[in-house]
């Protein structure tokens, strides 16, 4: 069945939720489509609500998978835990055969890398990539040991994709007034990051979004509110180019050749931030590095 | 020739810099030997882990959430059972614990990293050697600098926090091997 088919399939399959409005970013020479949630695993209404959101934007924005950034299940992971936070809200996506790849966070049992529907083929850290030129790299924060640092250079430095796209827990930059930036994660990160050419950083822990000014070149976003919000907790930074905290939301980025598209999506399906931003060539990442030092 | 060893020695020290092994360096530390002992029980536990780990059912990647629950619950019964009767500082012996302590204490210090370790501390909670890691409660960050500055562990193997107390988390059966109160300040 082709992907045109699906999207139709499952936009006549949505019920309750139209597709958010807008929801078509620019898409000349596409590469790929995804979708983000994060701290999503709550299993109350608001999950739902935002899982419904995201199900009726396929329809209008095919994306290919969705990565997830942690607390994929609070509180438990028992067999009821698996139902009602994740396979109950992403039923449709998950019949139509779409792809969930995760990432642990600070209220997730280890033993979720087993699970198979999270993609993570038994591993706390692993990197898949699902286009000739786009790599993903899926990151255990909340235990940053030297295997798991010796693995990320020695994979950065075999991939020759053009775009270098890292996601994990807990942000490396962030203005939340409750956790904020994760500066030892910053530390021994970040130099690994700007050595291998990461263009891009998804993070959840915090409840809001939050897109940040570009950090030496990389482009980070906090994303941690299809389950959960903590309303009014950006203290707008200097680091702060658009924030979020009113409302739980998803996100839907394109990579293309040059550049990351990106929206925002609330759960009552309002586009609260979207750019096409640029890719940094690593001249400019370099550049970027020195003047920042 | 004593002067020409030195030199070498600092020229090394001073290339090698911070890519030093962790392992190396605790090696070569006035440590070395409650190291070395705590790395021989260390793999004294892995094998037993090992063992139980083989017998049915097996923890392996399943499309059901409730069989990978299974089997955590049956690998802990299993290592509980053939570790019965074990004691608070089985692993972390009265040599070796304040070892561990003097390790952290630096890194325990900085405003940066108690910061981090207190951002995802789980509520007050009792927990026993050869019992369960509390299953509704967050696990504990452990900031990298802190990981760096201890013995590397077998896979699945994990050093968390609760409170200021140093726990030995078993990941795969969700156990908690050992323990030193108050590890940090």
């Amino acid at each position: 069945m082709s992907k045109a088919i699906i999207a139709l399939a499952l936009a006549a399959a949505s019920i309750g939720a139209s597709a958010p409005q807008g929801v078509a970013p620019p898409s000349k020479a596409e590469v790929l489509k995804f979708a983000i949630i994060g701290d999503s695993g709550t299993g109350d209404s608001a999950q739902y609500k935002v899982a419904e959101q995201l199900i009726a934007s396929r329809a209008t924005f095919p994306y290919e998978f969705v990565i997830m950034l942690g607390d994929n299940l609070y509180y438990g992971s028992g067999e009821k835990d698996y139902r009602k936070k994740f396979e109950a809200p992403y039923k449709r996506l998950l019949d139509s055969g779409l792809k969930f790849y995760a990432t642990l966070g600070n209220h997730d049992n280890t033993n979720e890398k087993f699970y198979k529907p999270f993609n993570m083929n038994g591993e706390r850290f692993y990197t898949f990539r699902p286009k000739p030129g786009v790599r993903f790299f899926a990151l255990d924060s909340n235990y940053m040991d030297k295997s798991q640092t010796d693995w990320l250079e020695k994979e950065l430095a075999a991939s020759g994709s053009d775009w270098k796209i890292a996601f994990f827990h807990h942000p490396l930059y962030s203005s939340g007034g409750t956790h904020g930036s994760d500066t030892k994660l910053r530390e021994q990160l970040e130099p690994v990051f700007l050595k291998y050419g990461v263009d891009a950083v998804f993070s959840g822990h915090e409840h809001f979004y939050e897109r940040i000014k570009p950090q030496k070149g990389i482009y980070y976003f906090v994303s941690g509110g299809a389950g959960k919000v903590r309303k009014g907790d950006v203290e707008k930074t200097d680091l702060t180019a658009k924030a979020f905290d009113t409302g739980y939301h998803f996100m839907l980025v394109e990579l293309a050749k040059d550049t990351l598209n990106f929206q925002v999506v609330t759960d009552q399906g309002k586009i609260v931030d979207a750019a096409a931003l640029p890719r940094f060539s690593d001249v400019d990442k370099k550049k970027m590095s020195t003047l920042s030092q | 020739m004593k002067n020409i060893s030195t030199v070498l020695i600092m020229f090394a020290l001073a290339v090698s810099g911070s890519t030093v092994h962790a392992q190396e360096k605790f090696e070569s530390s006035p440590d070395a030997r409650v190291l070395g002992d705590f790395k021989v029980r260390i793999e004294k536990y892995d094998q037993l882990r090992k063992k139980a780990d083989d017998s049915a059912p097996p923890l392996e990647k399943s499309n059901s959430g409730a069989k990978i629950k299974d089997a955590q619950n049956g690998l802990a019964e299993r290592i509980g059972a053939a570790r019965a009767g074990v004691k608070p500082g089985e692993i972390f012996t009265p040599e070796i614990a304040p070892v561990f302590k003097r390790l952290l204490r630096p890194e325990a210090r900085q405003q940066q990293t108690k910061e981090a370790m207190k951002d995802d501390q789980p509520a007050v909670v009792s927990f026993k050697v050869n019992g369960p890691y509390p299953d509704k409660q967050p696990v504990a960050t452990v900031p990298p600098n802190v990981l760096a500055a201890l013995p590397q562990l077998p896979k699945d193997i994990e050093y968390r926090f609760i409170e200021k107390h140093l726990i030995l988390r078993d990941a795969r059966a969700n156990l908690i091997i050992d323990y030193i109160p108050n590890a940090i300040p």
